[in-house]
Order: structure tokens, then sequence, then C-alpha cells
């Protein structure tokens, strides 16, 4: 049976059952996408507080804050939980809450599965880091988990088992999540809403998806082949295996950096949009490259293994540098943006702009490191370390920020609080650079990763310091912003705030054309779909509206700046 | 060509990553890579198939939908019969006595229509 | 030390590339951004793109991406070149004994192990082999000779290591079950030190090593002054 997008809310949504239950048992997905993201978020205040147990114990030479056994078990599950628990299921997470509302569709394609996926992931997360709690410890050899290693004769206990079960778990939830979302990007659309006509983002989402297709497969063999050798550790007396492992890895390993990363580049194209006034220049040239990109991702884990002596490193250098030519055009695109712009400096956008410079400098030293002859010195040292975390935290989890406060008021019907925003931003830019650009340094003067200790005489005292400083200008900001967080939702539930207007960004895309929070069918005859006739619906709107009933004093107002009050319907 | 926009991205994708396979087969590698990928390809332009498939049955733009009204309710003792049969591997095999009947639970609520709510 | 030439040539072209490219973006966003604030009378463009501009940015990019992963290929080539000119890669003790002729390389085999390293040298005298447990300062020193070419097998007993030099600018990986062929020549005498570089369990911060170069007649008879300690030790 079909009911028409546009029927009465009553009618859809009489299973969900009331209060926490309801949570629980939702297929309306931006439930599940705000439980995917809330999830995530927790975790990444987790993994932040085992980064800062790190910065303590190297904060100094020849410290003994923790012993070795449980460095290793916080480096681990920081790797991983960073990895396989916040980055990629936020940014699957963002998929599941907003690619409905931008292809203008009621719901998912397969809700059930995407809340089955969601329970995984949940369940893995909570598998991975039970390992806390037995005897023996959490897993203990990396977030790459290298055989023989990892095997049982090298890691017993049973900490590296609840890691391969949790890790399979959430991959699979991942999956499921990505499948769905990328069915309802390609069969879901609303009438007008043509592929060229999707947002940004909804192309990232696609390209995500098709990546995770592509890879994730790969980290299930992978685990299943880990999970053998911990059955039987002989099988990893034979090179072709530890070898093989490490394919299998990688071809998952690098394809996800760009899972944790095109949905935040498309986060801040979107923003730079927005806070520019206008469309987002070069639209299809960032399309045809985030196909590019993507496709070429999946060529290049051999550049994880140039030091194996065991891989085609030409190859891999060649499809490395190659990345050069669409990750320009992007970069291209978002300059194109703010060179013609009108620039509203609003908390989103400060963070749009700084990951611009600081994922540049991840990006370059990503050429380097894709360079054999600099990547034999520097991988597995701490210019790594610096390099993936430039990538990783100053540019995507920048473009998470960007995303947090740009959604938030869409998600909530509320606004985060714009002074502390700023202050989150700033300390975060100090933070970051701060903890970062010494590990650079650090990596070129000879210091390897994972160690959990180093000697006064090895020199490294002074840049280590300087790195746990930032951690702790890190930490500050990141209170800051889990003080704005729970302040803007005590406010509402406590009630009494002004009114917010549904599109106070003056946004473009179709999920800014419904009330904030949107109703659970997501457009009802009160806010029915716009005409969509470009990758900016809302903003071909005015004129369009002006035509046929003049002037909308809230449509007209400028980018960022708040727009009239428009009433608030929905939850 | 936007109407078949939807499934040739998926199909170009796929070729995109057939050609840089192409290329390693140049330079060489170990065969286990060559069965990877290829398998990758082949997956992808399978799923490039199954949006043909379903293009082909139905216009990819909508104005009316099929929402589902059915209740997520099995999802969660689904996902712990998961967490319970991966756990067998690491603390016996006797944990599947309870993930299997867990399991069977899951997806009886799935099917049963009665307790699945209704398509709207 | 032919791989931290190549590294120095490569490292500091990059990196000017890598500055160049960074200040160039840095001043396209500093302008922007003081030049397009929002303020009264500002219009934003609605220009949607611009496709001459983009094709001709992207045909650059290309190029300068070609130049990059050939000129980078041609210098790997001189690095792995140098390793495969070297004598045929026979392990252990296939090679002849003594310290030979001063153009033949001499052998070095490595050995990782949870946590230190063992150098065997297959050429000299009763397989002389040089260890320690790298516990309480005490590591294990690789001594060889000054300007000549030393061929270095690298193994691994139990789990992957790997085997870097930060003064050479170069490492390479040690797998059980697998030996990886590396050449160096050291051109002045000196002491470095040695790390392993691939996460490797809990002593893994520990596992160092010493790298010491010195002339070769007085590798000659550091040689001699060992294999006879260690074969006295034998007997």
């Amino acid at each position: 049976m079909t009911v028409p997008a546009t029927s009465d809310p009553a009618d859809t949504r009489t299973a969900e059952p009331d209060g926490w239950l309801g949570w629980l048992t939702t297929t309306d997905h931006k439930r599940i996408g705000l439980l995917t993201l809330a999830t995530s978020v927790v975790l990444l205040f987790l993994m932040g507080i085992l980064a800062l147990i790190m910065r303590g114990q190297l904060a100094q030479p020849g410290e003994d804050l923790i012993d070795a056994h449980t460095y290793n078990q916080v480096f681990t599950i920081h790797g991983s939980g960073m990895i396989y628990l916040v980055m990629t299921p936020f940014a699957i997470g963002l998929g599941v809450y907003l690619v409905p509302l931008q292809v203008g569709a009621p719901a998912l394609a397969t809700p059930r599965t995407t809340l089955l996926g969601y329970w995984l992931y949940v369940l893995g997360a909570l598998s991975m880091l039970c390992g806390f709690a037995i005897p023996s410890g959490a897993a203990r050899s990396g977030w790459f988990s290298y055989p023989p290693l990892a095997d049982s004769d090298y890691s017993p206990g049973a900490g590296p088992d609840l890691w391969v079960i949790g890790v399979a778990m959430s991959a699979i939830g991942i999956l499921l999540m990505a499948w769905a979302v990328l069915w309802t990007v390609l069969r879901k659309r609303a009438i007008g809403m043509t592929m060229l006509r999707l947002p940004v983002f909804s192309w990232s989402m696609v390209v995500t998806c098709l990546m995770v297709l592509g890879a994730f497969p790969s980290l299930l063999a992978a685990l299943v082949l880990l999970a053998l050798g911990r059955g039987d550790p002989a099988i990893f007396d034979s090179n072709v295996w530890n070898i093989g492992y490490q394919h299998l890895f990688w071809f998952y390993g690098h394809p996800v950096v760009y899972v944790m990363f095109f949905p935040y580049l498309a986060a801040v194209a979107e923003v730079l949009a927005v806070f520019c006034g206008r469309r987002f220049f070069g639209y299809k040239a960032t399309v045809l490259s985030l196909l590019v990109f993507a496709a070429l991702s999946m060529s290049v884990w051999g550049h994880h293994m140039f030091t194996t002596g065991q891989a085609s490193n030409d190859y891999y250098s060649l499809t490395s540098i190659l990345l050069t030519v669409p990750a320009g055009a992007e970069y291209f695109g978002m300059l194109g943006t703010l060179v013609g712009g009108r620039i509203v400096f609003r908390t989103p956008m400060l963070f749009a702009l700084a990951f611009i410079p600081q994922f540049l400098i991840g990006g370059l030293t990503g050429i380097m490191t894709g360079t054999p002859v600099i990547d034999y010195h520097v991988t597995d040292s701490y210019f790594i370390v610096a390099h993936f975390h430039y990538t990783l935290f100053a540019g995507s989890a920048f473009g998470l920020f960007a995303a947090v406060y740009y959604w938030f008021p869409k998600v909530t019907g509320v606004m985060l609080d714009e002074r502390l925003g700023k202050i989150h931003f700033w300390l975060l830019v100090v933070g970051a650079n701060l903890t970062f650009l010494p590990m650079f340094g650090l990596g070129y003067k000879g210091m390897p990763r994972r160690v959990n200790t180093y000697s006064s005489v090895d020199g490294f005292g002074l840049l280590n310091l300087l790195a746990s400083c930032g951690a702790a200008v890190l930490a500050a900001g990141m209170i800051v912003f889990a003080v704005n967080i729970l302040r803007s939702l005590l406010r509402r539930r406590r009630g009494g705030l002004a009114p917010m207007p549904d599109n106070p960004w003056n946004a473009h895309t179709l999920e800014w054309a419904t009330s904030s929070p949107p109703p659970p069918e997501n457009f009802t005859p009160d806010r029915p779909l716009p005409p969509i006739t470009s990758n900016a619906p809302l903003l071909d709107l005015p004129m369009a509206q002006k035509e046929a009933e003049g002037a909308n004093p809230g449509k007209t107002a400028q980018p960022g700046e708040p727009a009239g009050p428009a009433e608030r319907s929905g939850l | 060509m936007n109407k078949h926009l939807a499934y040739g991205v998926v199909a170009f994708w796929g070729l995109l990553n057939g050609l840089s396979l192409s290329v390693l087969a140049i330079y060489g590698e170990a065969s286990m890579v060559y069965w990877l990928w290829g398998g990758v390809v082949a997956l992808l332009e399978l799923v490039a198939f199954t949006v043909w498939l379903s293009s082909w049955r139905g216009s990819d733009q909508h104005a009316n939908y099929r929402v589902t009204a059915r209740t997520g309710a099995p999802a969660l003792p689904a996902a712990i019969a998961v967490l319970l049969a991966g756990l067998s591997f690491a603390y016996g095999f006797w944990l599947l006595i309870v993930s299997l009947p867990l399991l069977a639970i899951a997806l009886g609520m799935a099917a049963m229509p009665g307790l699945a709510g209704k398509d709207v | 030390m032919n791989q931290r030439h190549i590294f120095g040539t490569v490292f500091w072209l990059e990196s000017a590339i890598a500055g160049g490219v960074f200040v160039v973006i840095a001043i396209i966003l500093l302008v922007s951004l003081v030049r397009r604030r929002a303020r009264v009378g500002l219009v934003a463009s609605q220009r949607q793109d611009n496709r001459k501009l983009e094709i001709s940015y992207a045909v650059v990019l290309a190029a300068f991406a070609a130049f990059l992963v050939s000129y980078t290929a041609w210098q790997n080539h001189r690095e792995t070149g140098a390793n495969a000119s070297t004598a045929p890669a026979g392990h252990a003790s296939s090679s002849a004994q003594g310290s030979g002729a001063p153009s033949k390389p001499v052998t070095v085999n490595v050995t990782a192990f949870q946590w230190c390293w063992q150098f065997g040298y297959p050429q000299a005298p009763g397989s002389l082999k040089v260890s320690d447990n790298c516990q309480g300062g005490k590591v294990p020193t690789l001594v060889v000779p000054t300007g000549r070419e030393i061929r270095i097998h690298l193994t691994s007993k139990d789990v992957i290591h790997s085997m870097w030099v930060p003064a050479l600018r170069y490492k390479m990986d040690a797998f059980p079950d697998h030996v990886n062929s590396f050449t160096i020549k050291i051109d002045k005498a000196g002491r470095w030190v040695g790390r392993c570089a691939e996460f490797c369990g809990e002593r893994h911060s520990k596992m160092h090593f010493w790298l010491k170069a010195v002339p070769p007649d007085e590798y000659k008879h550091w040689v001699q002054q060992h294999a006879a300690h260690a074969g006295g030790a034998q007997a």
C-alpha cells in the first residue's frame, strides 16, 4: 500500500510507541540517525579521555603514570574507537538523518535493517570496551592488529577476542546503514530531485556508501582470518597469511579514511555555501571529483605497506600522488565559493573555514608519505601520527563540529550558544595545532609511534611537552562544547526560549524546508516539499514565491542572520 | 541521461575500480589481491544491476511513497543474538544455545504481521 | 648514506612545493575573508561554475601530478636499484668467508625478536653473532665498516618488527618466515641509534640498537677479535 508523501501525520507512525521504548524500536530515520550521532559523540568524549591519558604519560621522558601493558590498551582502544566507533558511525549517522530529508523522502529505504545496524554498532562498541573490565585487559595490538602479534600466542586473553567481535559487529552495522542510505539516494528521491540536483552532502554519501560497500567486506575477511589465527596461531607461521592480512586490512583501511572524510568535507561545503550566501561553486566538477577521488582511494592501500618490502610500491605511489587532482578540484570549489561570497562568520562557518588550511596540512604531508623514499623514513613514526591527526582531527573533526553547529537547530529546534561556540572553536584551533604540529618534528627526529615512554637522552622532551599542553587546551575546548550542548538541551526542556525560525541560517537544501525539528514523515501538507529546480531549491524559492504570493520576509533576510520568526510545528 | 544516472553512477564507479585494477596488473601484485579487488568490482557491478532492475520496475523519483509503519522491535534481540554468537568464539559454543533461539524469536517477530505492525 | 641523500633531496623539494601551495591557498583564503565579509552593499556572486577555468586548472594539476609521480618513482629506483645491483642475495652462510675484497659487500644477517636484535656476520670466521637483551641499557651494536656496501638480510623470529635508523632516513620491516634485503653504505665513522618502528608488544619502546661505523681496518680488527672470542667461548 502506498500513501502520498503529504498524508496526515497521524496515519503513518501509529506503530511507534511513546517514551524510551519508542526510541529503542524506532523505524524513523531521524531517530535512528540521532541515536547514532549521540552514541558516537559520547564515545568521542571517552576516546578523548584515553588520548589525554596518553599525552599525560608522554609529557615528559621516562614517566611512569601507566605501565606499558596499560598504555598499549589505551592507544589501541583510542585508535580503534575513533575510527570504528566515532568518525565512521558519525559520518554514516549524519547520512541516515539527513539524506531522506535532503532528497525529499519521508523515510529511509530499509529502516528496520538500519536500526539493526545501529544496535550491532552499539553492542560492538560495548564488546570492545568491555575488554577494560577483564583481568587480562583490552586489546593491545593497535587499531590494525597485525598478526602474528595479534594472535593468541602473542596477545593471549579475551580482550583481543572482544575487540575482533566488536569491530566485526560495528562494521556489519555500518554496512547495513550505508546500504539503506545508498538505496534511498538512488531510488527514493522526490519528484524533480534528479541526481544532478542532489545537494553536495547527499552526493558525498553516495560515494561514501559505495566505498563502504566495496571496502568493508574486506575488513570482515581480515577479521575472520584473525579469528582463525586466534584459534590456531600456527597459520601465522606462514608469511603468506601475515602479508595477506595486511592486504585485506588496508584494502578496507585506506578507503575508510575517506569514509571518515567525504561526509565532513561535504558538510563543510554546505556550510561554506550557506554562509557565503550563494550556491557551491563548481558543483558538477565537485561531484565528478568526489567519484574519481573515491575510486582512486580504493587503489592506494598499499602505501601503508611501502616498508614491508612485499608491495608494488611504484603503483601505490602513482595512485596516491594522483589523488592530488580530485583533491585539488575540491579545494577549487571551496575557495571559489569563498572568493565570490558574502561571508557571515557564525560558529559553523568558523569550523568550516579552519578546515580548509588545517586539512591542507594533512593533505600535503599525505603526498609526502605517498612518496616511498620519504615514507621509508617517516612511516610508523610520529610524523605519521601528526599527518593523520591533521586529516582526521584538524580536518574531519572540524567538519564534524561545523556539522553539529549547523544542523543542531534543525535537529533540536534550538540554537547552540554563539559565544560558547566561538570559545570552543578558538580553543580547538589552538589546541589542535599545538598538539599535532610538534609531532611532525618528533617523527622527523626519530620518535617511533606507539612507544609508551622515551628516554631523556633522545631529545624528544620539549616537543612532547608542547603536544601535551595542546591536548590540555583541546580538553578545555571539549568541555565548553559539552556545556554548550547540555545548556541548549536543558533550555529546550525548560521551555521559554524565543521561538527559532525553521531555517535560521537561510540554508538552501530541502531539510530546511520543513519544520525544525521535522515531523515524523518529514514533509506535511502545511510544510510541503517546495518545487525542486536545482541543487539549492530554497535559493530558487524567493523569486518563485515572490511571483506567486509576494515577498516572504523570512526568506529574504541575509544568510546567517536570523530570519523573521516563523511558526514551529512538529515535535 | 538523468534517468540512467542512478545505476550509471554505481556501474561507472565499479568500472573505475576495474580500470585501476588493470593498471595494477601491469605493475604486478600478489594473486590474492586480484581476487580480492576483482571480487569487489564484480560486487559493485552486481549492485549496479540491482539498481537497474529496480529502476526498470519503477521510477526513481516518487510522489507516492510506501512508508513502512513496521516496528523495529526485532532489531535489538537480533543484535544481541549476533553478539552472543560472536562471543561464543571466545567463551565457548554453549552460548549458541542462547543465541540461536533469540535469533529465531527476532526473525519470527520480524515476519509476524500481527506483532510487526502493518504497512500504512 | 644513499638513502639519507635521496630522502633529503625529495623531502626538501616536496616540502618547498607544499609550503608554496599552502601559502597560496592561505593568501586566497585570507584575502577573501577580509574582502568578502558581509557588509551593506556587498552581494554574493551568483556564478555557478567556470568551466574553462576548471578544466585548465585540472590539466595543470594533472601535469604537476605526472611530474611528481615520475620524479619520485625515478628517485625510488635510484634507491632500490642500488639494492638490486649488489651481490646476489643469498641468506646466511652461502657467501664467502673472511672480509674479502673491499669491493665486495659485507653481509649482515639481522634477526629481530621480542624484544631485541641479533646481528650475524656470515663472512666472519665462526659465523660471528652479536646480540643482547635490550634491558637496563644493554643494547647490541651493529658494527660495520665505512665506505663499503653493507648488505642487510632482515628477518624476525616472532612478530613483525621494523628496523629503523633515523639518521639513515630508512627503515625496513622484519617479517617472520620472510627475508627482506637492502643495502646501505656509510661514508663516515660514527654511532647512531636504531629503533624498532613496528609496534611489537610490551617492550617495543626499549627495542634499540646502535649502528656503529668504523674504518675498514678497525672493522677487520674488530671481527678478528670477536670471532676469536666467540670461537673460544664455543670451544
